[in-house]
């Protein structure tokens, strides 16, 4: 059995004349977690929102299971619905309570009973740490305590992935390490991940494959180990060194 | 008597006709203080419902996936939309309520006045909500939807759940604000002689050619039915903002 998860064919994105993906090949397989990494500009958000679709490849295709993801709305909500997404800026619905949060497309998408939802509610928010918290608005709550709840939420829909987007680019330092705790945390139990990071140690510790982007290309793409310490690329070996004395 | 007294059987000064018109005709100012409320209202309301529609509809946007049918039928209703909202926006509710009623008598329909009034209402509300409605879900941040379609939400619940409740708390300010003007403008429908307030004062007025104090009365009127539903809109602004604490939900406290 065949145990590729997402396949991402040729893809290529351009904003106009701007090209910001450029023949993009990835195999996703399941319990993999990939850790994206590269300087700011280099495409590695805009591929993980095309990877969710919220952008529409220019060319190329993305296979989900093998089959292909095609522009039709309701086969991109379906698709969506297993392949989660925890956003920079948590994107929490702001109109609703942290419970209400994880419900809701629980109930609307995959239509599931109150009761199950509830459970799963706060069977993910236990496992962040903000089941306390049911009753929160977001704007009541600190950044990480968003990124927790945001996480809960997206596992609540038992995605088959789960796309992290900069999920700690936005948090106050101080912050940053419960948030990455969590992600550790997940990684452990099976769950495959595609992470979009800056932060190195994450990437080299907790990832099982890391790729380097650059100028809209997949420069490198090895096992943490290889990437960081050998890295063979000249650019991945500039980007690291500029990080790793900064 | 006391300090102040005022003979009503012989009325002087604008006081004394004030006080004796109102007494005189209080049946009158009351109905017409009815319906004026009663156009207002369910103008507004429906005019609010017809902005919602017409909002959301000026919102849509054609995917590229969507097939041709689909892509037809929004620019047409597209089209229609932003035609609505142009000419109703663009001409006065006066002149508004003249082309309807008289339009719709010439074709033969016996239209009643408080009828077309409301209509006339509640389709120039419409047209003023739309572009609020459309103001107040471009208010609302792209994130949340992103947050929403990223968990497989349709474009249709995401509205429904996310963007339009966001949206309705935003336009709260204006909604009061198109309900008070609301209560004001029915003073124009006199012309297409609905029996409201202005109607009522006219009336009064020239029975004893006494249009200063006749006009001063329902001025007290709006102003007194303004005041006291501003202050209700207020209260209710205060009530939606919603508690600024949360119960700590204990019985999940050693989870942490």
């Amino acid at each position: 059995m065949d145990n590729t998860v997402i396949s991402i064919k040729d893809l290529s994105k351009s904003f106009g004349k701007h090209e910001v993906l450029r023949k993009i090949d990835i195999d996703v397989t399941e319990g993999e977690i990939i850790c994206i990494v590269g300087s700011s500009g280099s495409g590695k958000s805009t591929l993980l929102r095309c990877i969710n679709k919220l952008e529409k490849q220019t060319t190329g295709e993305i296979f989900f299971r093998g089959k292909e993801i095609r522009d039709v709305q309701r086969e991109i909500n379906e698709y969506r619905a297993k392949v989660g997404m925890v956003f920079q800026s948590f994107n929490l619905f702001s109109n609703m309570t942290v419970l209400e949060n994880c419900m809701l497309c629980t109930r609307k998408v995959l239509h599931i009973s109150k009761e199950e939802a509830f459970d799963r509610a706060i069977t993910h928010l236990k496992e962040v740490g903000m089941a306390p918290f049911i009753n929160a608005r977001p704007d009541q709550l600190s950044g990480g305590q968003k990124q927790r709840v945001a996480i809960a939420r997206s596992l609540c829909m038992n995605p088959e992935v789960l796309l992290f987007d900069e999920p700690t680019s936005a948090l106050d330092p101080e912050m940053v390490g419960e948030v990455l705790n969590v992600m550790k945390e997940l990684a452990t139990t099976g769950l495959t991940m595609i992470i979009v990071t800056h932060e190195m140690a994450f990437a080299r510790d907790v990832s099982t494959r890391t790729i380097f982007m650059d100028q809209g290309y997949i420069a490198e793409d090895a096992p943490p180990s290889e990437l960081f310490s050998n890295p063979k690329n000249p650019r991945t070996r500039e980007f690291l060194s500029r990080y790793l004395a900064g | 008597m006391g300090l102040i007294s005022f003979d009503l059987t012989n009325p002087q000064t604008s006081l004394e006709w004030m006080i004796y018109l109102t007494s005189k005709y209080f049946k009158m100012f009351l109905d017409g203080t009815w319906l004026t409320l009663y156009i207002a209202v369910l103008g507004t309301l429906f005019g609010f419902l017809l902005g919602y529609i017409v909002g959301i509809v000026q919102d849509m946007k054609i995917g590229e996936g969507d097939n041709a049918v689909k892509k037809f039928l929004v620019r047409i209703l597209k089209g229609f939309a932003s035609i609505y909202v142009e000419v109703f926006r663009d001409t006065p509710m006066i002149v508004q309520a003249m082309i309807i009623y008289y339009g719709i008598r010439q074709l033969g329909v016996n239209l009643e006045p408080v009828l077309a009034g409301i209509i006339v209402t509640l389709l120039n509300t419409g047209a003023y909500m739309a572009e609020t409605v459309r103001g107040g879900i471009g208010s609302v941040d792209h994130g949340q939807r992103e947050g929403a379609w990223a968990m497989g939400m349709s474009p249709m619940k995401t509205m429904i759940y996310i963007v339009l409740p966001q949206a309705f708390k935003n336009i709260i300010p204006e909604m009061a604000n198109t309900f008070l003007t609301n209560l004001k403008m029915t003073s124009v429908l006199n012309v297409i002689a609905v029996q409201e307030l202005f109607m009522a004062a006219k009336t009064v007025g020239g029975n004893f050619y006494k249009y200063f104090e006749s006009y001063l009365v329902i001025a007290v009127i709006y102003f007194v039915l303004c005041f006291v539903f501003n202050k209700i809109f207020n209260l209710m602004e205060k009530k939606l903002k919603g508690k600024k604490d949360y119960v700590l939900a204990v019985e999940y406290m050693d989870s942490q």
